[in-house]
């Protein structure tokens, strides 16, 4: 083999799909996109949202108790309020599970977005407008969806944000605040018309609850703020013990961690690959091939393409990687990334690639199209979604026989591998070892029958083969 | 090349060809459409190997060892759509082993010879077909090979093109670079080559100079052209040495008995009538290959002259190997 002639053939295959401007969008300018477009998107939904409601809501209310309630509750003012706390409630929630480094500065800032996003609701929707009235307990609920029945069709005729008159029923039942033996507690029943804003029967819904409970409380002889205060258990991180002291364990990205380790392997194996896939198929069905041949040996032409679209796959994964790695550093959780972790992964995404870019480059020079490869593509795709089927038992335990026997099975193993090296339980390093041997020797066997297929298929034309065929030109080579 | 056999799965692609090309020779590979001659040329460039035989070319023993002094012109020819033309010679010049220095004048330099001054810029897909050919002609030959392999060059090319790369070829042989060109169409072979390699159903049929074959093949046929719109062939159809007279493509074709003396025959049918043309007709390539075939019993005249006109003789090797 030439190695110069096999470089000249890499650095023409990673210039010719570096330098398109399909990859620079697809491949960087894309994240960075829908990650300014996706906040932009998020309120466009809320612009695209038509104003509060405005209309009526009538309670049937066969207790007697909780109508008053109600009315209090879906006060404007009262809305504005009791969303005020349930935000609060969830901050500190969130802020709670926030890394101790972090809580004070991000806690800051998630109290700021939270109170903005409020501001941004009320602008944006406002509160919904209810008439609250009562009817009888014996008004009869068939007769009352009537009325809501006839309003089908009108919505679109009413004015954006003008009163719609009855909008919605609800029915509470004789028993919701006394149970009727022992503790069986009735609820309520609402009928709406029909698409009326999620946010308005959030509103009523969330109303009526705290009614009936307010209400079932003081029947009980209960104090609210009590009960609320002795149901709040604060939440707070998990100290792992550590050689100095202890430290957060942070368990999502202790999770996070290795799936993230294993999609950036995945997503730079799949690129890679998919393009040598396309640019085999374009050689082959273009006729340069053949002119190729002329000056290098299809085993040089495969390699050259291969280690071509290595660097492809390459160059995303150290960008995602940078990316990562600068947002760890961010969080100040850049400890969370050993080294080796990163050397590991080099060396691992190398062995995967090898192997799902020889079955590619074979499957490539096999057909004509691109429509073609697609029935062959099937199985490829299947070894592709194996790690993550795997993904959550791997990481869950890193140490079980599930996963040390999959770390063992090319072409999956790499990926196995990853996931667990980048867990908070690394394999000892005997496996990690083992594991890369047995790869090496998968690479070898992967890259050896992909030459054959590869040498012959290059020449063929006509019908696409299928998987017999493929293994006749093993054969014949 | 001797005794070399490549099949596909059950079909003989080539079977048993011995060759021998010398330095410096123009050899002309002829045969129908599926007779063997691309197969064997990727065997003598190593993009297929034989299943048994032994080859060697410019002395080495796999064209794999003397690819930098080979150039290869494809049938099956295309050229990187979306490089441009100076890119892409540059980048099979580069893998031809050509150094970067002096690249960019070389490929000027063949670029003015084709008479495409222009196209350095253009993207290859903004060529026309008969350009796009230039170009890779340009590819087989930048690298100043000893050995040019061009299979079917002149297919798709205008006969303005024609000439021009005619004449190339020509001037290639003339510097000494060995050179061997694959057609079907035999009458271009006729006029470029000094020696042919006949291939029929993957056996080499004929490998000797041109000028030996024509010398072999003694006039069996005189053309004539009466004077008189009311001329009756059966007046030329009753002299002694004449077999049968036919009227084909603009002319009188008569067939001469064997053992006739053929210019005592033209003097014969000139005195029959008042004549505008009368000449001995020799035969063409593809006279001489309907002979042959036919000395084998495999088909008849008219089937192979069709056959070979129409280029659908056999059916494509890979497809059997299917």
């Amino acid at each position: 083999m030439n190695p110069s002639k096999v470089m000249r053939i890499a650095g023409r295959e990673f210039a010719a799909t570096v330098l398109t401007k399909g990859f620079i969008i697809a491949a960087l300018v894309m994240p960075v996109i829908i990650g300014a477009v996706m906040p932009l998107v998020v309120i466009m939904m809320e612009h695209a949202k038509p104003p509060a409601d405005r209309g009526e809501l009538a309670v049937i209310d066969k207790t007697g108790e909780v109508y008053p309630l109600v009315v209090d509750r879906l006060k404007p003012e009262r809305i504005v309020e009791a969303r005020q706390e349930q935000a609060k409630a969830i901050t500190e929630y969130v802020k709670g599970m926030l890394p101790e480094q972090l809580k004070d500065k991000a806690g800051e800032q998630l109290d700021q977005l939270t109170s903005q996003q409020l501001d941004s609701v009320y602008e944006q929707f406002g509160v919904p407008q209810l008439r609250v009235i009562e009817l009888p307990p014996d008004t009869d609920v068939e007769g009352e969806q009537a009325k809501l029945r006839a309003q089908i069709g009108q919505a679109a005729q009413t004015e954006r944000g003008a009163d719609r008159g009855l909008l919605a029923v609800a029915v509470v039942d004789a028993n919701a605040v006394k149970p009727t033996g022992g503790d069986n507690y009735g609820s309520f029943d609402l009928y709406t018309v029909p698409k009326l804003d999620d946010r308005t029967i959030d509103e009523i819904r969330s109303a009526m609850r705290w009614s009936i409970l307010e209400r079932r409380y003081e029947a009980s002889g209960l104090d609210r703020s009590r009960i609320d205060a002795m149901t709040n258990v604060a939440y707070r991180g998990t100290q792992e013990v550590t050689e100095t002291g202890t430290r957060e364990s942070s368990l999502e990205l202790n999770m996070l961690l290795p799936g993230a380790f294993m999609i950036l392997m995945l997503m730079g194996t799949m690129t890679g690959g998919q393009y040598l896939l396309t640019t085999t198929i374009e050689e082959k069905s273009s006729r340069v091939v053949e002119l190729l041949l002329s000056a290098v040996s299809s085993v040089e032409l495969m390699t050259g393409k291969i280690v071509g679209q290595m660097a492809v796959g390459l160059t995303l994964l150290l960008v995602y990687n940078a990316v990562g790695i600068i947002a760890l550093f961010a969080f100040q959780r850049a400890d969370l990334i050993a080294g080796s972790t990163i050397a590991w992964m080099l060396v691992l995404f190398a062995l995967a690639y090898f192997m799902f870019a020889s079955i590619m480059a074979a499957i490539g020079s096999a057909v004509n199209e691109l429509r073609e490869a697609q029935a062959l593509m099937t199985p490829v795709m299947l070894f592709v979604m194996v790690p993550y089927f795997f993904f959550m038992p791997i990481t869950r335990d890193p140490g079980s026989t599930l996963a040390v026997v999959t770390s063992f099975i090319p072409p999956i193993s790499p990926f196995i591998l990853m996931m667990r090296i980048a867990s908070t339980t690394p394999p000892p390093l005997w496996q990690v070892l083992a594991g890369v041997a047995v790869n090496v020797v998968g690479v070898v066997v992967f890259v050896w029958l992909a030459a054959k297929v590869f040498r012959v298929g290059l020449l063929m034309f006509g019908k696409p083969p299928n998987l017999a065929t493929l293994v006749k030109w093993v054969r014949m080579a | 090349m001797s005794n070399v056999r490549k099949t596909f799965g059950k079909k003989v692609a080539v079977e048993g060809i011995d060759l021998d090309i010398p330095m410096g020779s123009l050899v002309g590979f002829i045969g129908p459409n599926g007779a063997g001659k691309t197969t064997t040329i990727r065997m003598i460039m190593a993009i297929l190997f034989p299943d048994s035989g032994e080859l060697t070319v410019l002395g080495r023993k796999s064209a794999v060892e003397s690819k930098d002094r080979i150039g290869y012109l494809p049938e099956e020819r295309g050229v990187y759509k979306k490089m441009k033309v100076g890119a892409f010679l540059r980048h099979t010049g580069r893998l031809k082993g050509l150094p970067p220095r002096g690249l960019n004048d070389r490929i000027s330099h063949w670029l003015k010879k084709v008479e495409l001054p222009d196209v350095w810029s253009k993207k290859c897909e903004e060529l026309s077909k008969g350009m796009q050919q230039k170009v890779q002609f340009i590819s087989a030959v930048l690298h100043e090979p000893d050995l040019v392999i061009l299979d079917e060059p002149f297919s798709g090319l205008d006969p303005v093109n024609m000439r021009l790369l005619r004449d190339l070829i020509d001037e290639l042989h003339d510097n000494g670079t060995t050179v061997i060109f694959s057609t079907h169409v035999m009458s271009q072979a006729q006029q470029i080559c000094d020696h042919i390699v006949m291939i029929h159903n993957g056996r080499k049929m004929l490998d000797d100079p041109l000028r030996d074959i024509r010398a072999r093949s003694a006039p069996k046929a005189v053309w004539f052209e009466p004077l008189p719109d009311s001329f009756d062939p059966a007046v030329v159809e009753a002299l002694a040495p004449i077999e049968s007279v036919r009227f084909a493509e603009g002319h009188y074709e008569a067939t001469l008995r064997g053992g006739v003396d053929p210019a005592d025959v033209v003097g014969a049918v000139a005195a029959a009538a008042p004549m505008a043309r009368v000449e001995l007709h020799r035969p063409t390539l593809e006279d001489i290959f309907i002979d042959i075939v036919k000395g084998t019993g495999e088909a008849a005249d008219e089937d192979l002259r069709a056959a070979l006109r129409l280029g659908h003789a056999a059916i494509n090797a890979e497809e059997v190997a299917r």
